[in-house]
Parts: C-alpha cells; sequence; structure tokens
C-alpha cells in the first residue's frame, strides 16, 4: 500500500486517532466520485427507454427493478456519501413515491459540479447559500409559470399522469391499459377527511395482490377487499350474501388464563368442570356473535377446530389469522368495528350487532391456485384490490413497485391538482430561467446559481442518451424553446416542450400527455438540493477502526 | 487527484450493458436446451438424481426444472415460468420454457442490430396481442358431454407422455376424476378442485393397466383393532370426527393436589368416565365405522369393539374432507353435537383390503361421489411417480376443458398458423417495431422445428412444406406428426389442445422474455447485513482510498 501524500498523515499522529481521516479537498472529491458512482449505476434506468437491474443477492434470490429506490436499497453501498444518496431515495420514496432515480441523479450532478467551483477557490458556503436560492426560485418559478391546473385538462390527465409514471417500467407497453387501472382503482378509493373536509385518496386502501400465472394484461380491479386466504373449514359455504362481517381481534381457542396462572384443584370433579368451562366460554361467545346476525367472521387469531361446527351449521364464513392490517381497512371498508374484547362495563360478555359490518357478498373465489376469500360490495366502498397476473414472482414484484409508483403519483396529481410537463421540459425552462436570474446577481453565488442551472439539464441529457439520441443537439433545441417561451409573450405555450424519446424531436408534451405530478418535481429538487448540500458541507471524515480488543 | 473510491461492497459482480443482456439470453437458451430434447411424442425421458440420492425419471418440463439447481438469475427466472404454467393450466410446462427461450435467441440478432431493447419489447407485446386473437380465431368449442370426443383431447394431450403406451387408460383415469370431482357453483359456474378432492394413490406392485378411478375413497390406515373389528360392511353408516377420543388436558394449567386415596381413584374414574360418555354418545347414533383425525384411546377402542363399531384413527385431514364429500357426511367436532344428519350413508361399501405388505381401507360405491381417490399400481416407485405426474397433467387438461372447452389443433398447427399471421402482418407495420414484431412470429415456429427434430425428420424440408401449407391457406390446421414426422393436417389426425394451455404458453413466455430483455445490469453477490467485513480482505478494499500508512493492517 502506497502513503498517499499529504498533510493528513502529520494530523493523525498528532491527534492519535483509532484510524484514519482525510480533510479538505481530499474528502470533497472522493464524496463527489463516490456520489457519481451512485448516480451512473442508476442512471440507465431514467426514463421511457430506460432499462432494468437484475440484483442477486449472496443466497441467489433475484430481483429485477426500475426503480433507483429499490435499486439502491438492495446494493450494499458502502461510502458514506453515497449512503446519504441512497436514504435520499429513500426520502423521494416515503414522500412522492416515484421521481427516485431522478433525485439521485441530479444530487449527484449538483455535487459533482459544486466540487469544481470549491476547485475554482469558492468557498462552500457561497455555493450552498447560492444553491439553496436557485432552489427557492426554481420552485416558485414551477409553481408561477410551468405548472398546469388539472381543471382545465380532465380525466385524460389522470390517466396521461400514470402513463408517463409507468413508462419507464415493465408494465410500459401496455401503459393504456395499467393506467386506466391505476386510475380508476385511486378514484375508487376517494374519501373525504372527517377532520377537515379534505379529500384524500390514501394509497394504502388499494391492496395489490400477486398472483402468477396469464398474462400481464389479464391484471384486474377486484370490485372490493380480496383475502389471500382460504375459509377455515371446506363445510363453510362459498358464497354469503348480504354479508354481515364480524372483524375480531381475538381469539376463539379454548379460553385460557394470561399469564400462566395456576389453578390448584382439590376437588377432582372441579377438575373436570373447568374442563368443561374451557370449551363453553368459546362456544357461548361463537352463539352470541351468530346470534347478533354475523354470517361472516373475520379473526386476526385463531379458531378452534371443534369451534368450527358452528360456523358450518350457521351457514356462516369465518376465516382465521387475517392479517390485521387487511382485517383494519375491511372493517374500514365495510363499517364493522374490529371488537378486541367482548366484555361490557357490567362484566358480562355481549356482542353489539352495530359492531357489523356490511358487504353485499362475501365469496370464496379461485384465483390461479388459489382461493381467496373475496368482500364485494362492502358498505362505504373505500377500499379496492387490484390484482396482478403475470409471468413469475420477480415480474409480478417489479409490476407491484411500478404501480405502487404510479398510483402516488395520480394521487398527488389529484390532491394537488397541478401538472407539469415531462420529458425534461421543467428541466430545460429551469435551466433558461436560472442562467437569466444567475447574471442579475452581482455576487459570487451567480456562479453557484449558473452551475444549478447546468446541473438541471443533466436529466433531459440522460434521457436522450438512454434513448440513444443526440443529446446535445436536442438539448439546445430544447433550451432555445424554453428561451423564446421566456421572453416573448406570444410564445408561451412553447414552456411546454419536452423531448420525444422515440422519434428523438422536441414537441408539446401536454399535448403528448406526458404530465408530471408539480409536486413531485418540486420535492425531487428540493430533496436533491438538501442532499447535495448536507454532502458539500463535509470537509472531514473520520473514520474509526473497529477496538483492538475484538479482533483478538 | 484521483483516488480509488470504493462506494459498494467489494465483494459484488457487476455485468453491465451488452454483456448482461447477451448473459441472460444464453442462460435463458441453455435451459431451453435442457428440455428441448422431451418435447413432442417422440419425447426421451430424463433421469434426475437428486441431493438425497433419490431418482426422478420424467419428461414432465415442471418436474425436471425443479430439480436442477441452476446459479444464473436469468435462468432461476425461466424456471418459474414452467411453475407458473403448471399451476395455473397443468399442461404446456415443456413448450412454455422452448418458447420463451427462442424469443431471447430471436432478439440476439436485433439486439446486435442496435435495436433498442424497449422497442423489441414493444414489438412483442404488439405480437402477444395480435398472436391471442389469432388463436382465438382458430379455436372451436366442443361438447364436453360427449366422452368419445373428450378422451380423444385428453389422450391427445398426454400422447407425450411415457404412459402413452398404455392407452387411453390415463386419459380415461384423468376424465372420469375430473367428472367425479367436478361441482356446479351455481350461476353457470363450475368448480372442479383436483387438488383437494382427487387424491392419487399409488401403490408399488401390480400392472399399470391395474389403475383405476374409485367412486369413493381409499387411504393407507387400518382399523384400530385388527381382527376384532369388523372389516368389511356393507352400507355402512359413517361418522367422521375431529376430536381425540382419549383424555385431553385442560388448556388452562390446572395442578391438583390429592390428599387422600379415594380422591386418585375418583380422578382415574373421571378420565375413564370421560372417555365414556364420548364413546356411548357415539354409540347411541349406532354408526357402522367411526374415523377420527386424532387420537383414539385403547379404552375408546373396547367400547367400540363391543358395540360392533370399526374404528379408525389419525386420519389425515384432507383425507377425511374427502371422506366427507363422498358419503355425505359432517365432520363433527364434538361428541356432544353429533345429530342424525352428520352420519355419512351414502357408501356402498366400507372394506380393508391387504394389498402386498400393507392395509388399505376403501370407503367405496358410493351414491354420489363428490370426492375420489385414483389408485395407481405400477412396477416401481419411480414408475409410478412418473405416472402421477403424468395422469396429473391429464386431469390439468381435463379440467380446463370442462371450464372451457374450446380447442385448438395441435401438432405445431397453431403456432404455425400464428407465425404466418403475424409475419403477413409485420409487412404492413411501419417502424423499427416490426423487426420485433415478425421475430416473435418467427419464434413460435419453433414448436413445430422442435417436434421435427425430435422425431428425427428431416427438419428444413418438413418447415419448409408446413410453411408453404400455411401460406397457401392461412389459418389453417396443418401441423406436424410427431410420430412420423409428416405434414398433416391435424383435422384428420385428431390432436387437439385447449385452448386455455396454448394461450397461457405463448402470454407467460412472451412476458417474461419481455421482462428478461429489459435488463441491462446484474449485480449478484450482494451480501447480507448479517456479514461482518473480514478484516483481512475487506481491509485491504478499504486502504485504498486511506492516506495514512501508519495505520494499515497487514494482508
Amino acid at each position: 500500500m502506497l502513503a498517499q501524500p499529504g498533510q493528513q498523515g502529520g494530523n493523525n499522529a498528532r491527534l492519535q486517532i483509532q484510524g484514519e481521516r482525510q480533510s479538505g479537498q481530499d474528502v470533497r472529491t472522493q464524496n463527489a466520485l463516490a456520489v457519481s458512482a451512485i448516480a451512473n449505476i442508476v442512471k440507465t434506468s431514467l426514463g421511457p427507454v430506460g432499462l432494468d437491474k437484475m440484483l442477486v443477492d449472496d443466497v441467489g434470490e433475484v430481483t429485477v427493478t426500475n426503480d433507483g429506490a429499490t435499486i439502491l436499497k438492495l446494493l450494499e453501498v458502502e461510502h458514506p456519501a453515497a449512503k446519504i444518496l441512497v436514504e435520499l431515495a429513500e426520502l423521494q420514496d416515503a414522500e412522492v413515491g416515484d421521481g427516485t432515480t431522478s433525485v439521485v441523479i441530479l444530487a449527484a450532478e449538483l455535487l459533482k459540479r459544486a466540487n469544481e467551483l470549491v476547485k475554482n477557490q469558492i468557498h462552500p458556503t457561497n455555493i450552498i447559500s447560492g444553491y439553496r436560492l436557485a432552489m427557492r426560485e426554481a420552485c416558485k418559478f414551477i409553481d408561477a409559470h410551468m405548472a398546469i391546473k388539472t381543471e382545465t385538462l380532465g380525466k385524460e390527465t389522470l390517466i396521461n399522469c400514470a402513463k408517463t409514471a409507468m413508462s419507464s417500467k415493465i408494465v410500459g407497453s401496455d401503459d393504456d391499459f395499467f393506467a386506466q387501472l391505476v386510475v380508476d382503482a385511486m378514484l375508487s378509493v376517494k374519501t373525504i377527511s372527517e377532520l377537515n373536509g379534505n379529500v384524500l385518496y390514501p394509497v394504502q386502501s388499494i391492496n395489490v395482490l400477486k398472483a402468477h400465472g396469464k398474462s400481464a394484461r389479464e391484471s384486474c380491479l377486484l370490485n372490493g377487499y380480496a383475502l389471500n386466504l382460504a375459509r377455515a373449514a371446506q363445510g363453510m359455504p362459498r358464497r354469503v350474501q348480504q354479508a354481515k362481517i364480524a372483524c375480531l381481534d381475538m381469539n376463539l381457542m379454548k379460553a385460557r388464563m394470561m399469564m400462566g396462572v395456576q389453578v390448584l384443584v382439590s376437588d377432582p370433579k372441579e377438575l373436570e368442570k373447568i374442563r368443561e368451562r374451557e370449551f363453553d366460554i368459546t362456544s357461548e361467545r361463537i352463539k352470541m356473535i351468530l346470534a347478533a346476525g354475523a354470517n361472516v367472521i373475520l379473526t386476526t387469531k385463531g379458531i378452534d377446530d371443534t369451534a368450527l361446527k358452528y360456523f358450518v351449521e350457521a351457514g356462516a364464513i369465518a376465516c382465521r389469522r387475517v392479517p390485521k392490517d387487511d382485517l383494519k381497512r375491511i372493517a374500514k371498508s365495510t363499517g364493522a368495528t374490529v371488537i378486541v374484547s367482548m366484555a361490557d362495563m357490567e362484566g358480562n360478555e355481549t356482542f353489539d350487532p352495530s359492531a357489523l359490518g356490511y358487504a353485499e357478498e362475501v365469496v370464496e373465489e379461485r384465483v390461479a391456485d388459489d382461493n381467496m376469500v373475496m368482500v364485494k360490495g362492502s358498505k362505504l366502498a373505500r377500499a379496492t384490490t387490484m390484482l396482478l397476473r403475470g409471468a413469475n414472482d420477480y415480474m409480478l414484484d417489479e409490476m407491484d413497485r411500478a404501480i405502487h409508483d404510479s398510483l402516488c403519483v395520480v394521487k398527488r396529481v389529484l390532491e394537488s391538482g397541478k401538472v407539469v410537463a415531462g420529458g425534461g421540459a421543467v428541466e430545460a425552462a429551469l435551466s433558461v430561467f436560472l442562467e437569466n436570474f444567475a447574471t442579475t446577481l452581482g455576487s459570487r453565488e451567480q456562479l453557484a446559481i449558473g452551475e444549478f442551472a447546468n446541473s438541471a439539464l443533466v436529466l433531459p441529457k440522460t434521457l436522450a442518451v438512454n434513448a440513444a439520441k443526440d443529446a446535445t443537439e436536442l438539448i439546445a433545441a430544447l433550451r432555445a424553446f424554453h428561451y423564446k417561451a421566456q421572453t416573448s409573450p406570444d410564445c408561451k405555450h412553447m414552456a411546454q416542450f419536452g423531448l420525444d424519446l422515440v422519434e428523438g424531436k422536441v414537441r408539446n408534451n401536454v399535448e403528448a400527455g406526458v404530465l408530471e405530478p408539480s409536486m413531485s418535481k418540486v420535492k425531487m429538487i428540493q430533496f436533491a438540493t438538501e442532499a447535495a448540500i448536507t454532502i458539500l458541507r463535509i470537509d472531514d471524515l473520520i473514520r474509526l477502526q473497529p477496538s483492538q480488543d475484538d479482533q483478538e | 487527484m484521483q483516488l480509488p473510491v470504493t462506494v459498494l461492497n467489494a465483494s459484488t459482480k457487476r455485468d453491465t450493458g451488452k454483456k448482461a443482456q447477451l448473459g441472460n439470453i444464453t442462460a435463458a437458451k441453455a435451459v431451453a436446451d435442457i428440455i428441448r430434447t422431451t418435447l413432442g411424442p417422440r419425447s426421451m425421458l430424463k433421469m434426475l438424481l437428486d441431493a438425497n440420492g433419490g431418482i426422478i425419471l420424467t419428461n414432465d418440463g415442471n418436474a425436471i426444472l425443479r430439480e436442477i439447481d441452476v446459479s444464473h438469475p436469468a435462468a432461476k427466472s425461466m424456471i418459474q415460468l414452467s411453475r407458473t404454467q403448471d399451476e395455473e393450466v397443468g399442461d404446456g410446462t415443456t413448450s412454455v420454457i422452448i418458447l420463451a427461450g427462442e424469443l431471447l435467441h430471436m432478439a440476439e440478432p436485433l439486439l446486435a442490430k442496435n435495436l433498442h431493447p424497449t422497442v423489441i419489447c414493444k414489438g412483442y407485446a404488439r405480437g402477444l396481442e395480435d398472436a391471442v386473437k389469432i388463436v382465438e380465431g382458430m379455436s372451436f368449442p366442443i361438447d364436453i358431454n360427449d366422452r368419445s370426443q373428450m378422451l380423444k383431447v385428453v389422450n391427445s394431450c398426454i400422447a407425450t407422455k411415457f404412459t402413452h403406451r398404455f392407452g387411453t387408460l390415463m386419459a380415461e383415469l384423468a376424465l372420469d376424476a375430473v367428472q367425479t370431482v367436478q361441482v356446479d357453483i351455481g350461476s353457470g359456474l363450475k368448480d372442479i378442485d383436483i387438488k383437494n378432492y382427487a387424491k392419487v394413490e399409488k401403490i408399488p406392485g401390480g400392472t399399470i393397466e391395474d389403475c383405476r378411478v374409485l367412486k369413493g375413497v381409499m387411504f393407507n390406515k387400518d382399523v384400530v383393532v385388527p381382527g376384532r373389528m369388523r372389516r368389511k360392511i356393507m352400507n355402512p353408516r359413517i361418522l367422521l370426527l375431529d376430536c381425540p377420543l382419549e383424555y385431553k388436558k385442560g388448556e388452562n394449567q390446572t395442578n391438583v393436589e390429592i390428599t387422600k386415596e379415594e380422591d386418585w381413584a375418583a380422578l382415574l374414574k373421571a378420565e375413564e368416565e370421560s372417555i365414556r360418555r364420548q364413546c356411548d354418545q357415539i354409540i347411541s347414533f349406532k354408526p357402522d365405522v367411526v374415523v377420527t383425525e386424532k387420537g383414539l384411546s385403547d379404552l375408546a377402542a373396547h367400547f367400540f369393539t363391543k358395540a360392533g363399531i370399526s374404528a379408525i384413527r389419525r386420519l389425515r385431514k384432507t383425507d377425511n374432507n374427502r371422506i366427507a364429500r363422498a358419503c355425505g357426511a359432517t365432520i363433527v367436532n364434538r361428541t356432544e353435537e353429533i345429530r342424525e344428519s352428520d352420519i355419512g350413508t351414502g357408501a356402498g361399501l366400507f372394506e380393508v383390503v391387504q394389498i402386498a405388505d400393507e392395509f388399505f381401507t376403501f370407503i367405496v360405491d358410493c351414491k354420489e361421489p363428490k370426492a375420489c381417490t385414483v389408485l395407481l399400481r405400477g412396477a416401481s416407485r419411480d414408475i409410478l411417480n412418473e405416472v402421477e405426474r403424468n395422469l396429473v397433467d391429464a386431469m390439468g387438461v381435463a379440467r380446463n376443458i370442462c371450464i372451457d372447452p374450446r380447442l385448438v389443433p395441435g401438432g405445431g398447427a397453431c403456432e404455425m398458423a400464428v407465425s404466418r399471421g403475424l409475419s403477413d402482418r409485420a409487412s404492413s407495420m411501419q417502424g423499427t417495431e416490426s423487426w420485433a414484431y415478425k421475430a416473435a412470429g418467427q419464434a413460435l415456429e419453433v414448436i413445430p422445428r422442435t417436434l421435427t427434430q425430435n422425431c428425427g425428420a428431416n427438419v428444413i424440408r418438413t418447415l419448409t412444406k408446413l410453411r408453404a401449407r400455411h401460406a397457401d391457406e392461412p389459418g389453417c390446421s396443418w401441423g406436424i406428426n410427431g410420430d412420423t414426422g409428416e405434414v398433416v393436417d391435424m383435422k384428420e389426425l385428431g390432436i387437439w389442445e385447449p385452448l386455455a394451455v396454448k394461450l397461457q404458453t405463448i402470454k407467460t413466455s412472451i412476458d417474461s422474455a419481455k421482462m428478461l430483455l429489459r435488463i441491462d445490469d446484474i449485480v449478484s453477490g450482494i451480501s447480507k447485513k448479517s456479514s461482518v467485513p473480514k478484516p483481512g480482505k475487506q481491509g485491504a478494499e478499504v486502504e485504498d482510498e486511506n492516506v495514512d500508512s501508519e495505520r494499515m493492517i497487514n494482508e
């Protein structure tokens, strides 16, 4: 190993740190390099002509994906600065759900350019304040000039947004079909918040089930909520009309004392009675539930085999070991209350019929090789199931991720009501706008903002490169359009121009239906800038060695 | 300043771009090549030795691929395809792999021409859309009540299998079994649950001709007290239980402190009493046979023997369900709650028979058996296993036809027609997609080609002849006779396949080919969090970026 020439060696000797230390320009360059390396990994998956990655872990489990956040999560990133980017992608995934690849690429580009500036003797804090300013201006600009209210575009917009989100994914070739599916699913779970009357579209109300077999196109929306389990006993009916659903979160096994209580019995006859009573408690409970009119019983815990008979006789469907999340959602959609205990205030056990939920039909259906219990036509219809079909598990997992992204996008559009043109339109506009804005400033920030403007171009550039088009020419043409749009008032519509990656031309992307929610763009710029700033502020890296005792 | 930076874990291996794409294609082709020879009536068996030293003899695509251990991720993905196919339709597991392999193979020259993978995917997707239309256009329905016609179809589907030489036997078994378990669930829907209600039992010995579908259920159990309980009962009254007939402790932890001797006796008596009470309750319904899924104590056995009831214990839940369905009984969980309606009276004969060394219980001659056991006999376990796999395939086919009674011609005729249709349409298409579209069509030719290859005919001559046929007469049903390698009309030969199987094959293979084509980066060997980096090797990698040489760890 070669010792690197530098000033750090001396530092270390004096400080007596059990580890290595790097500072100054070295650490900045290294961080920039590491971050670019990460960006390079996900670069090829950006855009409608981006490709997928196949990730294999050490046990041989395979994941095929196009989602930036998933790729980075599965890659074991070691470099500390690079880890910040991985977290950034996860943050974007959690906050917006889409644009995880773009945010990483943008952050890496910002950092790379900042590093160049630092090399030219501009202090990082100047750059940081420049970036902050640029970010604020950019967000303002998007809101004021780029965003289009969805009311003016109609339902078509939603479908187009969903299509744009999934264009880069495995379902991209069937985008007409899936976009419709996603939009329908999202619209069906519309809820109005009880707190402030806001209209909400909760993504988690959409239950995405995966079953292999058939082809991707046979994926469908199921009216109602599907549970991926079978009814508890074969003797139960397959179909219950006018279902009254009891959602239980308690055990219907033989009653048993908690905490390992020991009962000491002196009279042997008592023992027999205890045994009898144990079972009778459960059987009384069940009878009470059935007497309340329930004909579908779902519980998160077990049901004793012995107890099943009552349900069979009553012609009711009972399901045991229903996942708790599923149960909560069913309760929400059917208006049922999840019952944790049947005890009432008087110390007796009762079952209140008002805790029952209602659905038109509960039916067990065979899907592929599995049986599923479907809750259909529920009273409040707030849950939907999307059943994905596909050739194998890898494909289904990837479809699930793609659908999730699109759902998030549609949700954002519905909730924020604003969209922007996709295909690099916003980024190109920003670069033109910020460049002009930079020249109005007479301070050192001017340079930083100029670099910010250039960084924004990395997204359209990457898109063009992935499509094997002439990036330089296309970007120049695109920028020319946006310059016109911002300078001459009669060319305003040109702000909607973006790249057409199939033909390699510049076109009006709003008309072509390439749309993204404006919120996702704004968030992307904010997150990327913040991440770049975080890394930029670092000027010292100390890596401690594990203490010597552990190694011996 | 250029410092080496390790961003990723150094133990990972990365393939990118063309290398990854070609790697995937090669892996997929390799998988397809393994089972290529098992397609068609002249197919060969494979012998597989599994990790435990067991032998598997089969020509079932899924069974072969399930056993082999592949390391390439793309190959793994291929193997899953045949599993999907098996679960969904139960047949065509070989074709789906061969087709997917060929689709990827056809994409190779397109990639070499620098066609973008997403364009190829789009072309394939459109190809799939049109292929489905063409296949559906060729299909025609059959009457599922016409037994001879149904037999013919099932037979032609399993013609590729080992059991084919036993004539229509397998087809008859499959058809009988499927028709037995078929239940109308109203609104024109049929439910055919082979998995739960048609059980295949294998008993080595005898000949394959002895295989039959029982009008009832059979399982490998003997009565509890051989010799003292009756082994043959006509028109038995059957009671099914899933509770133990022995003393069971309560759920709560109860301790009894005995201070007096009488108490001890009382306790023992209580246990005895509880069994006696249960037995009395059962006996009061006068069943001839009592079957329980749980244990049955000696004492209970004694009571039953006295009452002249034959008892069987520790039966599997699934078997019990089948008996319940076959003889119309309800499984009872608590002896207090037995009702007359719970007793099954549908069976005509209860009999325990010794076959070879073991005793088997038959509950047969049921009036309305909605569940059945298929009894397979054969020379050895290996053969029986293969016969079972064939039978499961055949039942899958029969089920598919019962649910969707539409057929398409087999023997590669259907594929050829689609291939022809696609290449016709391709010439009128615009853009680079048409190349991929055409390639999808050409890939389908692999099925007739492999059929010809496997029976040793002249591939080029036969295939050109077939192509010419289809060119003259688009959508005709000419295909390859897999035995002779001649080009014949499938209508005359009577080779049909269910539409469901064919569609599923095409859909699955194109979908998966699309997925594999989209991959341009393979990262393998991502280690889990638990693997702590070793100071020796791992350390060296980290050191690269360290400036301080004093703190270096010796390698």
